[in-house]
């Protein structure tokens, strides 16, 4: 079936190359720009101040090998990789960026970021991690103040109160928005492919809300069409698989790609590279934007934070919306974070929900693909 | 003549057929060594014999499936299918094979409800227990019984094949009763093959399958460390094949 793709862009299924497009025309226009690693860099801010955000290069295995020549070769595959891609200068986004954002999330990528501050300015945020204590939200802001500081002295740009409240209302519509397109995989049979998801996640962080919004606004006419022609990913049957835990990009999507080759179809990638970037709203009109951006990046339910209650509630919400038949928890290597965790959200996937739940630890290497298929069949075949 | 299915386990290591008929009876079964081209053995088995449908599983499934047509299945639900016709009391199942092991829990219905795999290296695997075997001068078939023999057990701690061989020398070098060492080899394993059980299946009686069931040190001390019934099949390395065979027939 003939189907009209949501992004007529020539990019399809190239979503770094779309963004580093971006990227180059902003650059081109005379707007600095600034690496970011991570979903707590606050993007609205950045955005407010006239920079573009450009998400740094982590999911190939390729420059791996050079990192593990500084780097232990037992640290998660997305840290090794983005060193590896600094210190072999393989990373166009890196070499665009004037500056570094970084958060003290995981330790490794904590001591990872001290390695490479010598190379370009890097500004380490420091995350609260019980994000539940009363004086978490107000750090969190100072945090977010003392970027402001560090951006308008690196990059001579600024941005008022007023300027920020409005890049966090574009921002309210653009995720609002993202998450009624999500939507179209939460229907039975899904309509949305996972590569679309991506094409439109990779995009969306970078730009605006005020550039993506007219970007977006047609395309659930498009969707409505699928739905109309019958169009449907995969077989009507297939199994509808949730996949949460680490980030997934480039070498790390051989996930995604063998839950498809198990003949499977991925309704909802619940990570910061997936859904998560887009959940929640901020607050409008509070008179205190930062603030309000505070409250809502510590709502954003990573493994780093602790107790992570808020990762079983919103993975219940999303259960409930997408009506996944199977859910696996993708953990890299070495990230002990969500490895740990991962015990609870199999409790917790199963005793709650009644569902199938897989825990797969891996890296970005080709070598364990048949070994996964094999492990994701049999999921399959449990439901 | 009624219908005859057949299935087929191409392993690692070995590649085992059964054939059943249409009251489950095994008619016929064979076994041999994987090779270097699974393809051209399992065509070699399967001129022999005759049958109606296949069903096949191990590593080798998919290659299977487009060279001969057949219907595939999982190793994991196979041998849950397979040890739940030997054994209908079981809760849960432990498989032990040349490369690889897995623990799957069942529900009462027999469908599997929880797997573990460990497939990302030869640790706890027969591959490990051949190359022990091996460094300490025993066949394979002896190493079980040599270690059941042994008054102690000595405490490896290295679970990785190449470190353990390492320990292993330097136990040697050291003196050490062979036996001794042979024992605390396979206490080692039986650890790492308990957590795996333990982390997918809490009690009830339990089915120990694939070539390294034979090893009868294995079971006891498997039995032992769970406090649980282990039951052990006649030929536990054709169990994968017989499930295959089985859900050929239930396919039809």
């Amino acid at each position: 079936m003939q189907i009209t793709p949501l992004l007529n862009d020539g990019y399809a299924g190239e979503p770094a190359k779309r963004v580093l497009n971006y990227v180059q025309d902003h650059r081109q226009a005379g707007d600095p720009v600034v690496g970011i690693y991570c979903g707590y860099a606050p993007i609205e801010l950045i955005q407010a101040m006239g920079i573009v955000p450009a998400v740094l290069c982590a999911f190939s295995k390729v420059p791996i090998a050079a990192a593990e020549t500084v780097l232990p070769a037992n640290l998660c595959p997305l840290i090794k990789s983005s060193y590896g891609f600094i210190i072999e200068g393989t990373c166009p986004f890196y070499a665009m960026s004037q500056a570094v954002i970084a958060e003290t999330t995981c330790d490794g990528k904590k001591k990872m970021f001290e390695l490479i501050a010598d190379i370009k300015p890097t500004h380490v945020m420091d995350l609260p991690q019980v994000p539940d204590e009363a004086e978490a939200r107000s750090n969190w802001k100072q945090m977010i103040v003392k970027l402001q500081g560090f951006l308008e002295t690196h990059f001579d740009r600024q941005a008022d109160e007023e300027k920020i409240e409005a890049s966090l209302q574009a921002a309210n519509r653009k995720n609002a928005l993202m998450r009624r397109i999500f939507d179209y995989a939460a229907r039975v049979p899904s309509v949305l492919h996972w590569k679309e998801m991506y094409d439109l996640s990779f995009l969306a962080i970078a730009a605006t809300g005020q550039e993506m919004v007219p970007l977006l606004e047609p395309l659930p006419d498009i969707l409505e069409q699928r739905v109309r022609e019958g169009f449907h990913v995969g077989p009507p049957k297939a199994p509808r698989v949730l996949v949460t835990g680490c980030p997934v990009g480039g070498d790390a999507t051989k996930i995604f790609n063998t839950i498809e080759v198990a003949g499977g179809v991925v309704v909802a990638p619940d990570a910061c590279t997936g859904m998560k970037a887009f959940m929640g709203e901020f607050a409008e009109n509070s008179g205190d934007p930062i603030g309000a951006m505070a409250e809502r990046y510590l709502k954003i339910p990573c493994a780093c934070m602790t107790p992570n209650e808020r990762r079983l509630t919103d993975l219940s919400a999303m259960i409930g919306h997408f009506k996944p038949d199977a859910v696996i928890d993708f953990v890299l290597q070495a990230c002990h974070a969500y490895n740990v965790e991962s015990f609870k959200i199999g409790r917790h996937v199963e005793e709650v929900h009644g569902l199938p739940f897989l825990k797969i630890e891996t890296d970005y290497s080709d070598a364990d693909t048949e070994q996964l298929r094999t492990r994701i069949e049999a999921l399959f075949e449990s439901i | 003549m009624g219908q005859r299915y057949a299935g087929i386990d191409i392993g690692s290591r070995t590649i085992e057929l059964v054939v059943v008929d249409e009251t489950d009876a095994i008619i016929e079964s064979q076994e041999r060594d994987t090779g270097f081209d699974p393809m051209a053995e399992a065509k070699g088995m399967i001129e022999k014999v005759s049958f109606d449908r296949i069903m096949a599983t191990g590593y080798g499934r998919n290659l299977f499936e487009i060279s001969f047509d057949a219907m595939t299945v999982t190793e994991i639900k196979a041998h849950a299918r397979g040890a739940r016709a030997l054994f209908p009391d079981i809760q849960a199942i432990i498989d032990i094979g040349g490369q690889d092991s897995k623990a799957i829990a069942l529900f009462d219905n027999g469908r599997v409800k929880k797997f573990e795999m460990n497939d990302r290296c030869a640790a706890g695997t027969g591959k490990f227990l051949e190359i022990m075997a091996r460094t300490l001068g025993f066949s394979i078939e002896d190493f079980g019984p040599e270690a059941l023999l042994a008054e102690n057990s000595l405490n490896i701690s290295s679970m990785c094949t190449v470190f353990a061989e390492s320990e292993v020398t330097s136990l040697i070098a050291k003196g050490e009763n062979r036996r001794e060492i042979a024992l605390g080899l396979h206490a080692s394993v039986i650890r790492r093959a308990a957590g795996m059980i333990n982390r997918v299946s809490t009690d009830g009686e339990i089915a120990f399958t694939g070539g390294v069931a034979n090893n009868p040190c294995m079971a006891t001390l498997l039995s032992e460390k769970l406090g649980r019934p282990i039951r052990v099949p006649e030929h536990p390395q054709r169990i994968g094949a017989l499930g295959a065979a089985l859900l050929a027939r239930e396919a039809d």
